[in-house]
């Protein structure tokens, strides 16, 4: 009687453990599923917003449609240029920033800083100082291709306006944007009246001399990255470095001054 | 951990992630900088940066998204909710990679908010991962987790 009992008992307990092990693995292979699934999705949506977020970086280097509403134009338009330089002329500090038209950090540069130096109450704006854009062309064959052609706009007084609406519209590095649609573009944009002359001037091997003397400037000063900032003055010559913020420029101009 | 401090902890990381989030849209859209801790020009770097924006939506307003659809999935019980939450959880962790990626290696700048948000996130990932790991496959809302899950 006991064993029949007991084998009755064996069987219940086999038979409960055979559904929880059935409930199990119904479980796993709902998990695997269901949660698989959800991975999947979210896989994709990411894989989605990735692309699209990549794809604003492109808007830049369309020589179709060149964006030249950039918030730094009037007060450039407000302020003389002579040569590479913007500022008073009386000014006794000139900020040296060597630069690459191609350089992605110079972009932001141009943005974040640059805006503040020419502010009035920024050492370019009240005229304590004179901003210079020294063309060191450290990227690629088209940085010089642009350096020529912002060089050739100094020559109609749009040097500033040139640089700022090219960074406004920078494309990838030595992606090949920087066609002669892409600069005649820019030029238009910035200002350049006699786009002729303009044409002229950029093809002249005269610029030869200003690129090269600028690389010996960066190499004598100990530069190999762009941007970086030369500050000079009656107080001597100050070397404010890669990637400086406004702060230190500021001060490098009282140091000089 | 419960499944209840499980949930309790996802809605805090998410109210955290929104505050972040909500900061830097307010700052978008009213035109300044973000504040920057020990100075410098990071965080204005980055939200001026090519990436600060997707399909024309500010990334912080992605995240204004995302981490309101965490709170939600705080606040949905049993699987639909850890579903939910792995499922925003998982883009918004991946999202935050390919961000703090783009800061170190492509803007070269950091934003300390940004960073603040993707920790948020992490955190959110782990704890979101752990609720979808008590998933029960069962239809009932109620429904807790088996012996078998945990």
């Amino acid at each position: 009687m006991a064993s029949r009992k007991e084998e009755k008992e064996q069987r219940r307990q086999a038979r409960l453990e055979a559904e929880q092990a059935a409930a199990a693995e119904q479980r796993r292979k709902k998990l695997l599923t269901v949660v698989g699934a959800t991975v999947l999705a979210a896989a994709l949506v990411l894989v989605v917003l990735i692309a699209v977020n990549q794809s604003s970086d492109e808007g830049g280097g369309d020589a179709s449609s060149i964006d030249a509403e950039i918030p730094v134009l009037p007060v450039l338009d407000s302020l003389p240029q002579e040569g590479l330089a913007v500022g008073e002329r009386s000014a006794k500090v000139t900020i040296s920033e060597f630069g690459d038209l191609q350089c992605p950090v110079c972009k932001q540069f141009s943005e974040t800083v640059v805006p503040d130096l020419l502010a009035e109450s920024g050492p370019v704006g009240a005229g304590d100082a004179r901003l210079a854009f020294e063309q060191f062309t450290i990227i690629g064959p088209q940085s010089e291709d642009a350096a020529r052609a912002a060089l050739a706009a100094s020559e109609q007084g749009r040097y500033w306006q040139f640089i700022e609406i090219f960074y406004a519209n920078q494309g990838t590095e030595n992606s090949g944007y920087v066609t002669d649609d892409f600069l005649t573009g820019i030029a238009e944009a910035a200002g350049v009246g006699d786009i002729d002359a303009w044409n002229a001037s950029r093809a002249d091997p005269k610029w030869d001399a200003v690129l090269a003397r600028t690389q010996s400037d960066a190499s004598k000063a100990g530069f190999t990255g762009t941007p970086s900032v030369l500050v000079s003055g009656p107080g001597g010559e100050k070397i404010v470095g890669a990637v400086p913020d406004a702060g230190a420029i500021e001060q490098a101009v009282e140091d000089v001054s | 951990m419960s499944e209840q401090r499980l949930r309790i902890a996802l809605a805090g990381l998410a109210i955290a992630g929104l505050a972040i989030a909500t900061y830097l849209t307010v700052v978008h859209y009213d035109g300044g900088d973000p504040v920057c801790l020990a100075g410098g020009h990071g965080c204005a770097t980055v939200q001026e940066s090519d990436y600060a924006k997707t399909a024309g939506l500010p990334v912080p307003v992605i995240g204004i998204f995302g981490y309101l659809t965490l709170l939600l999935a705080a606040a949905l019980p049993g699987d639909r909710g850890r579903l939910l939450g792995l499922f925003a959880a998982l883009i918004g962790f991946g999202f935050s990679i390919y961000l703090t990626y783009l800061e170190l290696f492509v803007i070269d700048a950091i934003c300390q908010w940004c960073i603040g948000s993707a920790v948020v996130m992490t955190l959110s990932f782990v704890v979101a991962l752990l609720r979808a790991l008590r998933f029960t496959g069962l239809s009932s809302t109620a429904a807790g987790p088996l012996p078998a899950a945990d």
